[in-house]
């Protein structure tokens, strides 16, 4: 990794998103008035440099909350399919893992999505490595590195002497914005850098055991079903659709859904395979650390530790994931 | 050190209340394994016991657990969860008989980062107003009791305050959840038919989510916070539902979740009524 490695000055970097900010809409992270967010910004000076991570993923820059995905008019369907360039900036390493989840699930399965690999493909994406882990981060049980992921365009190390970050590019996008934008590129021997996670968390059993052997009624009594775990998490993606007669045409939005909700699986017929919250949360936890993993080979938590922060009844997926553990021994 | 010898007090009432068998299980908190949080929690045995802890950071409403819950329940309350068990006996959503409430003192929470918890800082209710076992911390006596919330700003302000804030919810529905008077089987906002929710969440959808759980909260908020509070967003739903609070207090003189045995303002009819919170009937003030 000799190669690709510079060194650049916070001043430089502000000066590239600025210069960024002419034709493109920049998120990063900064206050929503209360919260630290990744949002769109239009002023360099609002960014939040530091260690903390905004309280959720940056998941809605490539999948929204709603959008509108198609149009029907007069017997034509009509894909309305973005192509807006965007950056994200400030990215850490547990959200760049997840977008690459994210990515897999929405581009290499069975069906392509366009609406959010046009988003993908038109945004530039540059990371930041993390310093401390926070309350309730468990990235390093889960095999992410909090100093450095490879999923991103331009990675940026800690923040160092003077100012001064370790900046890796990794795509063609990645180089060529940083030779476009910033002179006289000071390269740096980058010596690589070691993660040795102590000890990863991961569920090794079949569905059927984790049905029947794991009392989840006990395990999640105090879940009160709000959904916030789902919506604030950087890999969860499930929607639902719903279209609406707006003047003269059908338009059909995307919006986000969540197995957390009791109508997640409502049947027509008023039958609901998941009536209860357990077994609601059931299906989020297999989702995570079973299904996704068997469809796209990697477990669907990065240990960003959203969940566990923001969890009103202290449902905790770390803590519930080492009991499995221990309940399947 | 006063947390400590509480939790004393309160895990010795909770150890015979289980040793004695009239209660299935007692809801309470324990640490929350991640640094400055505590977390609820149910105890069913005399050994859980010793995983009760009460301490500043008890900041979750535990009380709406008892909800439709079919067992005999012990439950630490503090003041404005005793308001939401009074609430829900005068809702006759509970039986007195089947709770068990050990009562305790509360100065305030703080947040995770050590902040003032949502609602804290404005409330006026120090002191447990029902319990059958009663905690007292000495420290409320000498606290003043805070203005009232909706004081400041007046219905207009703190309307444009509510509409700026809702920008920020993502429509994750967390506060109804946490709320404990948003206890239908279906809310509104999921019905199909009529349809509430329009496609695009935008700011109109928002509106009618939170202008809907308003009204049907009104005269029933007991301004405990657990709404901004479990909201991740950080937004304040409590602008708007404070002001109607205060409207049924002046209109009505029924403050939600103080006396068991008053009727809810809702469920009141009278014919004299001046119905000045319908269109038709007389204006306010
Ligand atoms: S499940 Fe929780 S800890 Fe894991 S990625 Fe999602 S929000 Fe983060
Ligand atoms: S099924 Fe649940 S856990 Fe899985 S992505 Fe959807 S909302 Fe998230
Ligand atoms: S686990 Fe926590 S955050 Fe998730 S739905 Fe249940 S109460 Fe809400
Ligand atoms: S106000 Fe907050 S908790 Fe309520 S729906 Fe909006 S984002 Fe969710
Ligand atoms: S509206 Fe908010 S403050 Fe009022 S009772 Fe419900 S959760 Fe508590």
């Amino acid at each position: 990794m000799a190669d690709p490695a510079v060194m650049i000055s916070k001043a430089e970097i502000l000066k590239m998103l600025a210069e960024l900010m002419k034709d493109a809409t920049v998120f990063a992270p900064a206050s929503n008035g209360k919260k630290l967010d990744y949002m769109p910004v239009r002023n360099v000076e609002d960014i939040v440099f530091g260690d903390d991570i905004p309280y959720k993923s940056p998941k809605e820059i490539f999948f929204p909350r709603t959008e509108k995905i198609i149009t029907f008019k007069d017997g034509d369907a009509e894909a309305e399919i973005s192509t807006e360039k965007y950056v994200l900036f400030g990215a850490r390493p547990c959200d760049l893992e997840a977008l690459d989840i994210m990515r897999k699930v929405f581009t290499e399965g069975r069906f392509k999505d366009p609406f959010f690999e046009e988003r993908y493909n038109n945004t530039l994406i540059i990371g930041v490595g993390c310093v401390d882990k926070k309350p309730g981060c468990f990235c390093d049980e889960r095999e992410t590195d909090m100093g450095y992921s490879d999923k991103c365009d331009l990675f940026l190390g800690a923040q160092g002497a003077e100012d001064y970050f370790q900046a890796l590019h990794l795509s063609e996008k990645g180089r060529e914005t940083l030779g476009r934008y910033i002179d006289g590129l000071r390269t740096f021997q980058n010596t690589g850098h070691e993660f040795k996670p102590a000890h990863t968390l991961s569920i090794d059993a079949t569905e059927e055991e984790l049905f029947d052997k794991i009392d989840w009624e006990s395990l999640v009594e105090t879940c009160q079903g709000c959904g916030m775990c789902t919506y604030i998490c950087p890999t969860c993606h499930c929607f639902g659709f719903k279209d609406v007669d707006e003047g003269g045409c059908a338009s059909r939005y995307r919006n986000w859904d969540s197995c957390m909700f009791p109508k997640f699986t409502l049947h027509a017929s008023g039958h609901n395979p998941r009536e209860e919250r357990h077994e609601r949360y059931r299906q989020r936890f297999a989702h995570k650390y079973l299904y996704v993993k068997k469809n796209f080979g990697a477990v669907a938590c990065t240990g960003c530790g959203r969940c566990v922060r923001a969890c009103p009844a202290g449902v905790n997926i770390k803590a519930i994931a080492e009991k499995i553990g221990e309940d399947l021994q | 050190m006063i947390y400590e010898e509480m939790t004393n007090n309160i895990r010795s009432v909770c150890e015979k209340l289980l040793n004695s068998n009239d209660v299935e299980v007692i809801v309470a908190y324990r640490g929350g394994g991640v640094e400055g949080m505590q977390i609820p929690y149910f105890a069913k045995t005399p050994e859980d016991v010793q995983n009760i802890e009460w301490g500043d950071r008890c900041y979750q409403n535990i009380a709406p657990y008892v909800h439709g819950l079919s067992k005999k329940v012990g439950i630490l309350a503090k003041p404005c969860d005793a308001r939401i068990l009074t609430q829900y006996i005068t809702e006759q959503q509970i039986k007195r008989d089947d709770v068990y409430i050990i009562g305790v003192d509360c100065v305030g929470m703080v947040d995770e980062n050590g902040d003032p918890r949502p609602g804290c800082p404005d409330c006026m209710v120090r002191k447990p107003p029902i319990y059958d076992e009663y905690i007292k911390d000495d420290r409320v006596d000498s606290l003043d009791l805070s203005p009232p919330a909706s004081e400041d700003g007046g219905l207009e302000a703190n309307f444009e305050r509510f509409r700026k804030e809702i920008d920020k919810c993502i429509m994750c529905y967390a506060c109804r959840q946490a709320c404990y008077g948003c206890y239908c089987k279906t809310c509104f906002i999921d019905r199909d038919l009529p349809d509430w929710q329009p496609a695009e969440i935008d700011a109109g959808t928002k509106m009618t989510f939170h202008m809907g759980r308003t009204m049907h909260l009104a005269g029933r908020c007991v301004e405990c916070g657990a709404c901004e509070a479990s909201c991740e967003s950080g937004v304040n739903v409590r602008y708007i539902i404070k002001e109607v609070t205060k409207f049924i207090e002046d209109e009505y003189g029924y403050s939600a979740g103080m006396d068991p045995e008053q009727v809810p303002a809702l469920l009141v009819n009278k014919f004299d009524d001046r119905e000045v919170g319908f269109l038709g009937g007389e204006t306010h003030g």
